[in-house]
């Protein structure tokens, strides 16, 4: 394990660079801060942040310190406090690719907005991007979950009265104008933000105008007379000083922490390197782990005896209230049914849900089957697919099939899902796949080419099944050390103690 | 100790018609003796320390109305009336109205006493006669042609520098005594003039005299007031350190002999000029009345071994005791230096400064007399002295280092002090080897302590507050350590703006450096810090606040505002052109094409929906463009004037 997170570590100090060198000098030499740079003069001083996805985009445009590469997928996403308050911070790196827009950058922008959303928590944009990026314009632009979809959002969260801030530090070309257009109020960066939706090289070919971009849509120009911006600012500090000053004026909503002193747990958190084996197949303990992330490491454990393969915890973690659901081994009808119970009951209180994901899937066989095991299933998809507290996911070993389903992947809508580094995720294991895949395929003679074929299927899920690979598409929303376990899901219950919870209200369950 | 001073009258009850830390002085010695005190104070005076301090208070209407004084000591019982510096101390007529009123006694000399001192022709007359070296002089009606210049005119009646002059040739002489005697005029009502040879470069000696009632005179040796600043003195010391031994016994003898020569009672100053140049000495004045800085002969004259206290010997003198030690039980051990802290700005043309003592810190290595407390409102009605640090040491450098180290421990926030300006005084070489003459701080430059160091304390004393460390809620997920789920912890970024410009600092607090310099916390706790910087001590008191922070350190106090985002940040060098933003009449155009114009300069003015409206240079540069004239009518947005700025 802790060689997995030496190698997290690597990754992710190579992401927090942003773009080459060269186009890094060119940024600071205009006077301009690095991206982690304005999030750090945003934040309250020493606020923590909590970045989303800073892998994305690892190897799918190119790898990783190559030209090609789109580190962070060129935008950094994240929450942090601002004037006390959490809020959500979407921030463009111009240092990559001109902070355009890849596919993935626009998932990730409306992956932070989707937490705004969930949350209730106001996001500030700190926007430097030349826009879409023209070469992919037909994965960026035209779907329902593309670029048009981020001006969507700015207008229905400003809607429910989540504030929608925007400081124009770069450009600001084409759709990108909308967003501090479409934003409550806006701040923009003198003789470097830019706002125009035709930039210079457009409105010549369009029009045959030759205008320099200052002219066009500099800082002077929107603050004095066109009034797409609130505030001029004299650079980047002093922006962010306006943007922290805008957040003072929000009302605050903030709801309470939980009264009394929070417990640590009694061992260190590194210690869970050592508790976790780092082949997902080498059973051991979940709740080795749980004392490990939960105050005071107590549990208050449900149905202990009952459907031992799962276990149930009521704990607290940062003086929240939670449910704990870990797997333990492999799910049958009785872990099923003990999970969707537990469910219910924190459905019924009111208390957010934790999953810790380390399932190869539910039992299989003629008698499992016969006794109903789907019918069992259905019951904990059910509950986990209805469940209106917040819920987090943690996948701390495998995620396969449809024990992902059951212990709350991605497609249940957890507030948060994030990974471990040793986390593998596929439908099914890469030799069951390859196994199958031979067994419906009739022309394989002898055990040779038995094996010549299951070789690249193996190959392809062991790929797949990387959190790396996972962490670049963005189906979770971080690979995490496991000693910040405890940290990120008290981030996690601090922010989804924003929003209130409404009424549950179930499918039917198959009796 | 009321039972000794019972004579034919009973003596318990002491008025105190004085306020500060004089005031609060006295009552201390008073209260050791078993005296009760009485303090006055005026209407702004009512919560003042010495009012609390005291065992019974009458208001007054002022310090100087000797009749409410003279009655509040009457009907509050009180025998003594003890008048510290300044307000009546010197005023023959308070001494007279008390001398004349059974049953009170003023704790000094007698008004006669004071008449004849009070008047410094008067004064030089009676010290010629008592055989004492006076500064040679000039009549008024003699030729100026026959003088030595510089000579010195100043008032008879004077005092504080008031009514002086320094004349270098003859022809500045008529003017300057013309000057002189309006000064004199009006500040004492008395345009009496002297004039005499002016010492260049001089050190102010002044001996301390006590007589009783009984003919008895003892001096207490000499202090040292060279330090001085317009001859407000700013350090003094005793014993002076560069007196010789035939020096001493000449100003001592002629303290003395000049006190029995006006039958002196109580305690007095004699002050001498010493010719740095010639070794030569003269009589200056005398002060009928208890020093500012008479705690460093307290802290360095011995009699019999032990240690003096000057107010008690005044009211055992007052109250009619003989002197109980003689000259030769006198002796002097070791060496003090008092600091005087003002509220003025040294740095800033030693401007006097009000305002609220928030923050206020008094080292305890040192003796310190003083009236000031945190939160209290300092104004400017009264002397602007809060108190003095007084210093003592085996040698001067001892004396000198302790002072430093004091100064250091000591810190007024929330207005501004001499206190780092003293510090630096204290440290400073010259100050160091006692070259500094009564005029030096008038020639000389002290440079103000530089920001840098406070700086960085402001920093981490500002992020340490903001860390987990005083969280108010340790528990919280977002705790305020600068955790990064995406690498390492971010430092604290500190902006502090200093004289017009925003610093930005690192403060790193788990790795423990700032801006990447090691530094080692050593004391955190009640306004306190000192830090270890880059193997440098360094100490300080610092208030931090949501507006800035303050840091007193080497006495000096820095005010570090944080940068305020909708602080003006100047026009914008935007565009030039004054546009009509009304459709309207130019009532005038003050300029032409070419004219410079400064930034916010009124270039002319328009009349639009009935409201006049200045049109003002947007920045400084030259008018390149005039398109309209007075009377003209405009439309919304017509180009009136353009400026083009200065750097372009």
């Amino acid at each position: 394990m802790r060689d997995l997170v030496a190698e997290l570590r690597e990754r992710l100090a190579l992401v927090r660079q942003g773009g080459s060198e060269s186009a890094r000098l060119k940024h600071t030499d205009r006077g301009k801060l690095l991206v982690r740079d304005r999030v750090d003069r945003l934040l309250d001083p020493g606020s923590p942040f909590l970045e989303l996805s800073p892998l994305a985009a690892t190897g799918m445009y190119g790898a990783a310190g190559q030209d090609n590469a789109v580190p962070a997928a060129g935008i950094v996403t994240g929450i942090g406090r601002v004037q006390g308050r959490e809020v959500v911070v979407v921030a463009n790196d111009a240092t990559v690719k001109g902070g355009t827009y890849y596919p993935l950058t626009v998932k990730k922008h409306l992956r932070a907005q989707a937490i705004a959303s969930d949350n209730h928590l106001p996001c500030i944009y700190l926007v430097d991007s030349g826009g879409a990026f023209l070469p992919m314009q037909d994965d960026v632009f035209p779907d329902r979950e593309h670029f048009g979809r981020i001006f969507f959002n700015q207008a229905n969260l400003s809607g429910r009265g989540i504030p929608q801030i925007a400081s124009v530090m770069g450009s600001c070309t084409a759709g990108g104008a909308y967003v501090p257009a479409m934003s409550d109020e806006s701040v923009i960066v003198k003789n470097q933000g830019t706002i125009f939706l035709g930039g210079p090289p457009l409105v010549k070919a369009a029009t045959g105008e030759v205008v320099t971009a200052e002219d066009l849509g500099g800082g002077d120009v929107h603050a004095r007379t066109s009034g797409v911006v609130d505030h001029l600012a004299d650079d980047d500090a002093h922006a962010l000083r306006i943007v922290r000053s805008i957040v003072a004026t929000l009302p605050n909503e903030k709801l309470g922490r939980p009264p009394g002193p929070v417990e640590e747990p009694h061992q260190p958190p590194e210690s869970l390197y050592d508790v976790v084996p780092t082949d997902t197949r080498t059973p051991y303990d979940v709740r080795e782990v749980i004392r490990r992330i939960v105050d005071g490491s107590r549990m208050h454990e449900f149905k202990k005896l009952y459907g031992e393969t799962l276990v149930t915890c009521f704990a607290k973690i940062h003086g929240y209230d939670v449910g704990i659901i870990a797997n333990n081994g492999i799910l049958f009808s009785e872990s099923a049914l003990k999970g969707a119970h537990f469910i219910e009951l924190c459905n019924q209180r009111g208390i957010p849900l934790v999953f810790l994901q380390n399932i190869t899937g539910f039992m299989v066989g003629r008698e499992y089957e016969n006794r109903g095991i789907a019918r069992d299933g259905a019951k904990l998809v059910t509950a986990v697919a209805c469940s209106v507290v917040p819920k987090f996911t943690v996948v701390i070993g495998g995620s396969f099939g449809a024990g992902n389903y059951g212990m709350c992947g991605r497609a249940y809508d957890p507030r948060f899902l994030w990974m471990w580094p040793n986390a593998r995720i596929s439908v099914m294991g890469g030799e069951q796949a390859a196994s199958v895949l031979a067994a419906v395929r009739t022309d394989l003679e002898d055990e040779e080419q038995v094996e010549a074929f299951k070789a690249p299927i193996r190959e392809q899920y062991e790929t797949q099944g990387s959190p790396y690979y996972s962490t670049a598409r963005l189906w979770d929303d971080g690979i995490i050390d496991p000693a910040d376990t405890r940290r990120v899901l008290g981030m996690g219950l601090a922010i989804a103690a924003h929003a209130p919870v409404p009424a549950p209200n179930y499918g039917i369950f198959r009796m | 100790m009321s039972e000794s001073l019972g004579g034919e009258t009973r003596i318990d009850t002491v008025l105190i018609a004085n306020r500060g830390e004089i005031a609060l002085r006295i009552m201390r010695t008073a209260r050791a003796m078993g005296l009760r005190t009485v303090a006055v104070f005026t209407h702004a005076d009512r919560d003042a320390p010495h009012v609390r301090a005291a065992d019974d208070a009458v208001e007054v209407s002022s310090y100087l109305d000797i009749d409410e004084i003279a009655t509040a000591a009457s009907e509050h019982g009180a025998q003594l009336v003890h008048p510290g510096y300044g307000f009546l101390s010197e005023r023959a007529a308070f001494a007279r109205e008390l001398e004349g009123t059974p049953g009170l006694i003023l704790v000094g000399p007698s008004a006669a006493v004071m008449d004849a001192m009070g008047k410094k022709d008067a004064a030089r007359e009676i010290a010629i006669t008592a055989g004492v070296p006076v500064v040679p002089s000039y009549a008024n009606d003699a030729d100026p042609g026959t003088f030595a210049y510089p000579v010195l005119v100043k008032a008879a009646a004077g005092g504080g520098g008031k009514g002086m002059r320094i004349v270098r040739s003859q022809g500045e002489l008529a003017p300057s005594i013309a000057a002189a005697k309006r000064e004199a005029l009006s500040a004492f009502g008395d345009d009496t003039i002297l004039i005499e040879k002016y010492v260049e470069r001089g050190r102010h000696i002044e001996v301390q005299v006590l007589a009783d009632h009984f003919g008895n005179v003892v001096h207490l040796f000499e202090r040292d007031c060279s330090t001085q600043r317009r001859h407000q003195k700013v350090l003094e010391e005793a014993p002076a350190p560069t007196i010789t031994d035939a020096q001493r016994e000449l100003v001592t003898s002629s303290a003395v002999a000049l006190a029995r020569a006006v039958d002196y009672t109580n305690a007095g100053t004699v002050e001498f000029l010493l010719d740095s140049t010639t070794g030569e000495v003269y009589f200056l004045e005398m002060n009928t009345r208890l020093q500012v800085e008479h705690p460093v002969t307290e802290e360095v004259v011995r009699v019999r071994g032990e240690r003096i206290d000057l107010v008690e010997q005044q009211l055992l003198v007052a109250a009619g005791k003989p002197l109980d030690f003689t000259q030769d039980d006198v002796s002097l051990e070791g060496h003090a230096i008092e600091a005087r802290i003002y509220a003025e700005d040294s740095f800033g043309g030693f401007l006097p400064q009000a305002g609220r003592a928030d923050l206020v810190r008094w080292g305890d290595d040192a003796r310190v007399d003083h009236a000031l407390e945190s939160g209290q409102v300092v104004s400017t009605s009264f002397d602007p002295m809060l108190g003095k640090v007084i210093a003592w040491g085996e040698d001067r450098e001892a004396a000198r280092a302790r002072l430093i180290r004091a100064l250091d421990h000591s810190a007024v926030l929330g207005l501004t002090t001499n206190m780092g300006f003293v510090r630096a005084l204290a440290d400073r070489d010259e100050f160091r080897d006692a070259t500094i003459d009564t005029a030096w701080l008038d020639r000389a430059e002290v440079a103000p302590p530089e920001a840098a160091i406070p700086l960085r304390l402001a920093a981490w004393v500002d992020a340490v507050l903001a860390s987990p460390r005083f969280a108010a809620d340790p528990g919280d997920p977002f705790a305020p350590d600068g955790w990064r789920s995406a690498g390492p912890k971010a430092p604290v970024l500190v902006a502090l703006e200093h004289a017009g410009a925003v610093h930005e600092l690192q403060v790193d607090i788990a790795a423990s450096t700032i801006d990447g310099q090691p530094v080692r916390e050593r004391v955190f706790a009640n306004h306190e810090v000192a830090l270890t910087i880059d193997g440098q001590d360094e100490r300080a008191v610092v208030n931090a606040q949501p507006h800035g922070v303050e840091v007193s350190w080497h006495g000096q106090r820095f005010v570090f505002d944080r940068p305020d985002a909708f602080a003006d940040h100047g026009p914008a060098a935007g565009d030039g052109t004054l546009v009509a933003p009304m459709p309207g009449t130019v009532l005038d155009v003050l300029v032409a094409v070419g004219q410079q114009v400064t930034e916010g300069e009124t270039l002319g003015a328009m009349e639009a929906m009935k409201m006049e409206l200045a049109l003002k240079a947007p920045f400084a540069g030259t008018v390149t463009e005039v398109n309209v004239a007075a009377g003209q009518q405009v439309v919304l947005g017509a180009s009136l004037i353009v400026v083009t700025a200065a750097d372009a």
